[in-house]
């Protein structure tokens, strides 16, 4: 288990929420950096595999995504060439990994935060919003492993009386796909009454329903919530006062280094590097144990 | 007993109208204003994912506060979690999904409510599987609207004839593919320009042609014997009284 | 004191003439359990649900059902939902969320309670229950056996007084029924918890039950101790379908009428069959069975695996089957008898052996040619097979690809609608049907193609003695047109009774095969309760019918016998 996806999942979805909303919205190349690095680390830390095996989706992706947007804006000061009478500026180029950066990134938060916000977190939180709609997708989650498992089994049994999805026309295959769908949904529609009667049974509709959950909101929760409360907030009121902004055109921006630039800096970094710190920490604390034990 | 529950009936849909009327006509625009203001009216990436999110909230509120009786939030359930499976099915075809059929189905036989929600459920569902991203909540919000539609179209009556669920289909479609590159363009650099749309649009043709052709022959085949199935539930069940 | 009585209960559904329940009046008293059987189609399901006021169906109903004094209507919602608690039949549809421990907790949510109290609860019942282990589990992936128990502690955490069951085993595998039986068992001696059970196995329940109640047409035909309802039922209707449910003892005991307190339990049995008779006939004279009939289908060192990465499922899988036999294959649940299977009808392919269609390899098959006038398979729910609203329309569909003609087809057809006895059922639809009606039309849409061979999966899951019986009858004339006929079951009983060949599949292979006689008086634990009742006794006595004989070509011995002798 993860030290950092043991906190709240208030807090996970804090975090997520604003480093995800920060991160799309900063176009600063020190920010940038800072939010690739973060980005990365994470992903390494917390789903390395999928990461990976996602890496040789997302290279191509930055690239296209890169050497797209100099083909379409020909804005910017500083022309290198021009194709076909258009001009290709640095600054579009420029732009074009920038903007390929930030994408990939808040993809691969995205990537973190699937790791992290399991679906027993997610329907938490979403049952604090709106426990019904909650419950229906608690439902569907359960239900759809259960339907695919039964398309098979009707699959398998529509083929031995010989209306086989695996073989045939196209036209054949697709109607033998419905067959096998309409099944399904007089199975399923039907089950479901029972379902329903189950949850009657079990007094659903009462008055004064509560919610339970296993997550326990404690001490160090609070604690972690403020520090990403106050970071966000730190960021957001910086970014008022424009001290973040960047402009790509008509040309670059000259990168201030103030004292209160640089204190922005470092909050952002503090903010997206908070659970990498955690799994550090806890993997010191872990090996002083073992070495007292 | 009737009568009551129709002036219960008739009380939501008030309460309803307020909820979405103060998210559309004051949030939205809060939203709209604040990310102009603040963010030099260039960040419509994060805003257009809020603005959709909050789009949602009025038909999840009015779902919550109508208390849904078990039978429909299962049938909802069952719905979204068969397009979501259906999908398995067809998994040969690239792009040819059932989800907006099914959904339009069920706003077909359910009402509008009904379809936006499956719609939206199985938007979350299936990106709870296939993994969530930015794009979610642009998918909840383009299925629930589809479902919504079919729900208006269904209770008028007018989505009996093959032509119309021909139209219906298509329409379907070519409006998610558009609602979807909204997002593809948005989500470039948070800027929306007509040029990267059209690039976008025109580049996404053989998805939409997909998806409008999987909407039309999946409507056509389907939404008889399912409408059917869904009244069967509803007469044996007693769901009518709703 | 009564905690239910149930007064002049009358009901009938909408738009149906006959009254599902008609005049029932039964009083269960506290601590009580009881046992509810009949036919399919009795009533007692419909009966079970008018004392769950929250999923009684819609009807017409009239008198009262009082519960703890109060008429079940004026009791409290809250009242109403935690302190009588309801498990259905199928395990599946019952779960509601997606986690064992928010399945727990589900009711208790509905009645408001708190956090720590939910807490507490749910911790008490998942040691109770044992399932601490699979407690952050997904529910998805537990067991059949497992889910039933987590719907049956996910009540109990409500803590009723009174716990409804509507066939809570029928779906499942016999170990995991009886340990269920045996939870049940528990909660009524240790908590002394109010009971009502309605079961057609009733080898397990019918002797620990306090009072059986017989349900016949919607009226109450027998309600006392099980002793005595063995004894009545005998005397209402010797040969009342209910008969052939009962446990292997009380069977045995009526056939012979025998006049003594009725042995309940295979101990109680094996001390009646000693005191009433001889021995000196120990075995019937086998009639050797004729075979050297042509082999129609076989195996040969089949290996199977789901994928290349995970273990063997089939190792050497080895199996020839005549034509006009029917053989069945038992097992324990992993076994890979269920693959064997689905090996045997082509669905999977081994990557090492070869199987024979009337001596052609499988391959060799077209998908067309391998599923019409060759082989057909039963799946374990017939529901997989039909999609239509009508059963006639289930036919029809079936017989537009088969490209015969009208006339031919409809000879066919009414020929396989007499032999199935299904002719009463061409307009209602499929799901209206109880369990092995919907059985008998998938069969019957399966044997339009007209196969050689047939495939069974669990054919006798979840249906009444009564309907296993018919179901049998139809295997045996299919078997007169040489059709094989091979299934993969866990009912020992069943298999018994009826195949020519059992075969015993164990880790990803037959283990040993022979005819029931030899087959199971071989086994000591995975034996018929007939056996086990005799085999102290009698040799290769497996089924009641060969104790019943055997113990009629012996003496009775005690003068307390009845003074009509057979």
């Amino acid at each position: 288990m993860k030290a950092f996806e043991m906190y709240h999942p208030i807090v996970l979805f804090a975090y997520f929420a604003s480093v995800i909303g920060l991160s799309m919205f900063y176009m600063h190349p020190v920010y940038l950096i800072i939010t690739c690095t973060a980005a990365i680390t994470l992903s390494l830390l917390l789903n390395r595999k999928s990461f990976l095996s996602g890496l040789k989706f997302f290279v191509p992706m930055f690239l296209i995504a890169a050497i797209i947007n100099p083909l379409i804006s020909h804005n910017g000061e500083i022309i290198l060439f021009y194709i076909d009478y258009n001009a290709i500026t640095l600054e579009a180029i420029v732009y074009g990994f920038a903007m390929s950066i930030m994408i990939c990134s808040v993809i691969f938060w995205f990537g973190c935060y699937n790791a992290v916000m399991t679906s027993d977190k997610f329907l938490y939180l979403f049952s604090k919003l709106s426990p019904a709609l909650a419950l229906v997708i608690s439902l569907t989650l359960r239900l759809v492993p259960r339907f695919k498992y039964q398309i098979t089994v009707i699959a398998h049994a529509q083929k031995t009386i010989g209306m086989d999805i695996s073989a045939g026309s196209p036209w054949q295959r697709g109607k033998s796909g419905i067959r096998i769908l309409s099944i399904l949904i007089t199975w399923a529609l039907e089950n479901a009454i029972e379902t329903a009667d189950s949850m009657k049974a079990r007094g659903y509709g009462l008055k004064n329903r509560s919610t339970f959950s296993l997550f326990i909101f404690e001490k160090r929760d609070g604690f972690m919530l403020g520090i990403i409360l106050t970071l966000l907030f730190t960021n957001i009121l910086g970014s008022y006062f424009g001290v973040t902004t960047y402009y790509f055109y008509p040309t670059f921006t000259e990168l201030t280094v103030t004292p209160i630039s640089i204190g922005l800096y470092i909050s952002y970094a503090s903010l997206l590097i908070i659970p990498i710190v955690i799994e550090i920490q806890e993997a010191i604390k872990w090996r002083s144990l073992k070495y007292n034990m | 007993m009737q009568a009551q529950s129709a002036a219960r009936a008739n009380n939501f849909a008030r309460k309803r109208l307020i909820f979405s009327s103060i998210i559309i006509f004051v949030i939205i625009p809060i939203v709209m204003i604040v990310g102009v203001t603040m963010f030099n009216d260039r960040k419509y990436n994060l805003i257009s994912m809020i603005i959709v999110l909050l789009a949602c909230v009025p038909f999840f509120i009015s779902f919550e506060r109508r208390k849904p009786q078990p039978r429909e939030i299962l049938t909802i359930a069952v719905m979204s979690a068969i397009s979501v499976a259906g999908r398995a099915a067809f998994i040969w075809i690239p792009a040819f999904k059932p989800v907006t059929a099914i959904t339009a189905i069920t706003g077909f036989a359910f009402g509008a409510e009904a379809g936006f929600l499956t719609g939206a459920t199985s938007a979350i569902a299936s990106n709870i599987f296939f993994g969530q991203g930015p794009w979610t909540p642009f998918q909840m919000f383009t299925w629930g609207i589809l479902g919504y539609i079919a729900g208006l179209l269904g209770q008028k009556g007018w989505m009996k004839s093959k032509i119309a669920l021909i139209v219906f289909g298509t329409v379907a479609g070519v409006l998610y593919s558009f609602c979807m590159d909204i997002w593809t363009v948005i989500s470039y650099d948070g800027l929306f320009s007509w040029k990267r749309y059209l690039i976008a649009i025109s580049t996404a043709i053989p998805f939409t042609i997909v998806y409008a052709v999987s909407n039309v022959i999946f409507l056509l085949i389907l939404a008889k014997p399912i409408g059917e199935k869904l009244e069967r539930i509803k007469v044996k069940y007693g769901m009518l009284n709703n | 004191m009564a905690l239910i009585e149930i007064q002049h209960v009358n009901f009938q559904y909408p738009e149906k003439q006959e009254r599902v329940l008609d005049d029932i009046n039964l009083t269960i008293e506290e601590g009580e359990f009881a046992v509810i059987c009949g036919t399919s189609g009795c009533g007692k399901s419909t009966l079970l649900k008018q004392l769950k006021r929250e999923i009684a169906p819609h009807g017409e109903k009239s008198g009262t059902i009082y519960y703890a004094g109060t008429a079940l209507e004026d009791l409290p919602d809250r009242v109403a939902a935690s302190e009588i608690g309801f498990v259905m039949q199928n395990p599946e549809n019952q779960i509601v969320t997606d986690k064992v421990w928010h399945e727990l907790s589900f009711g208790l949510e509905n009645l408001g309670l708190e956090t720590m109290a939910i807490r507490r609860r749910v911790a008490e019942m998942a040691n109770f229950f044992g399932i601490q282990q699979w407690f952050r589990k997904s529910t998805m992936e537990l067991s059949g056996g497992q889910k039933q128990l987590l719907n049956l502690a996910a009540i109990m955490a409500m803590q009723p007084k009174l716990l409804i069951l509507d066939e809570p085993t029928s779906q499942l595998d016999p170990i995991a029924a009886t340990e269920f039986i045996g939870t049940l068992q528990k909660l009524n001696k240790e908590l002394g918890l109010t009971i009502i059970l309605v079961e057609h196995r009733l080898e397990e329940v019918f002797p620990i039950a306090d009072r059986v109640v017989v349900m016949e047409k919607g009226r109450i035909i027998c309600n006392d101790s099980p002793q005595n309802v063995a004894k009545q039922l005998k005397e209402y209707d010797y040969n009342h379908p209910m008969m052939l449910g009962l446990p292997t003892p009380v069977r045995i005991n009526n056939a012979l009428k025998v006049n003594d307190v009725v042995p309940l339990t295979i101990r109680d049995g094996r001390k009646w069959l000693s005191k009433h008779f001889s021995n000196d006939v120990r075995a019937l004279k086998s009639g050797l069975s004729e075979k050297a009939c042509d082999i129609v289908l076989e195996v040969k060192e089949a290996w199977f695996r789901y994928e290349k990465n995970l273990p063997d499922v089939l190792r050497g899988f080895s199996l020839q089957v005549h034509a006009g036999e029917i053989v069945s294959i038992l097992g324990g649940n992993g076994t890979g008898k269920t693959t064997a299977l689905g090996v045997l009808s082509g669905l999977f392919k081994p990557y090492r052996g070869n199987i024979f269609i009337n001596g052609k390899s499988i391959k060799k098959f077209s998908n067309g040619e391998l599923y019409r006038n060759n082989l057909a398979v039963l799946p374990q729910d017939p529901l997989t097979l039909l999609v239509e609203k009508k059963v006639h329309l289930e036919f029809d569909s079936i017989i537009s690809v088969l490209k015969i003609s009208k006339e031919a087809a409809k000879e066919q057809l009414d020929e396989i609608i007499a032999t199935l006895g299904i002719g009463h059922l061409l307009d209602s639809h499929p799901y209206d049907l109880s369990g092995g009606e919907q059985q008998k039309v998938a069969l019957a849409k399966v044997l339009l193609l007209h196969p050689k061979i047939i495939l069974l999966d669990e054919p006798t899951k979840g249906i009444d003695a009564y309907s296993k019986k018919i179901f049998a009858e139809v295997l045996q004339t299919l078997k007169t047109r040489h059709v094989a006929v091979v299934m993969v079951t866990h009912d020992i009983e069943f298999s018994a009774q009826y195949s020519d060949r059992c075969a015993m599949f164990f880790d990803g292979d037959i283990v040993s095969e022979d005819e029931p006689k030899l087959f199971y008086s071989g086994n000591n634990f995975y034996t018929t309760a007939s056996h086990r009742m005799s085999r102290h006794f009698f040799d290769h006595a497996v089924t009641s019918e060969d104790v019943i004989s055997l113990c009629k070509h012996n003496q009775q011995l005690e003068p307390t016998t009845s003074p009509v002798n057979v």
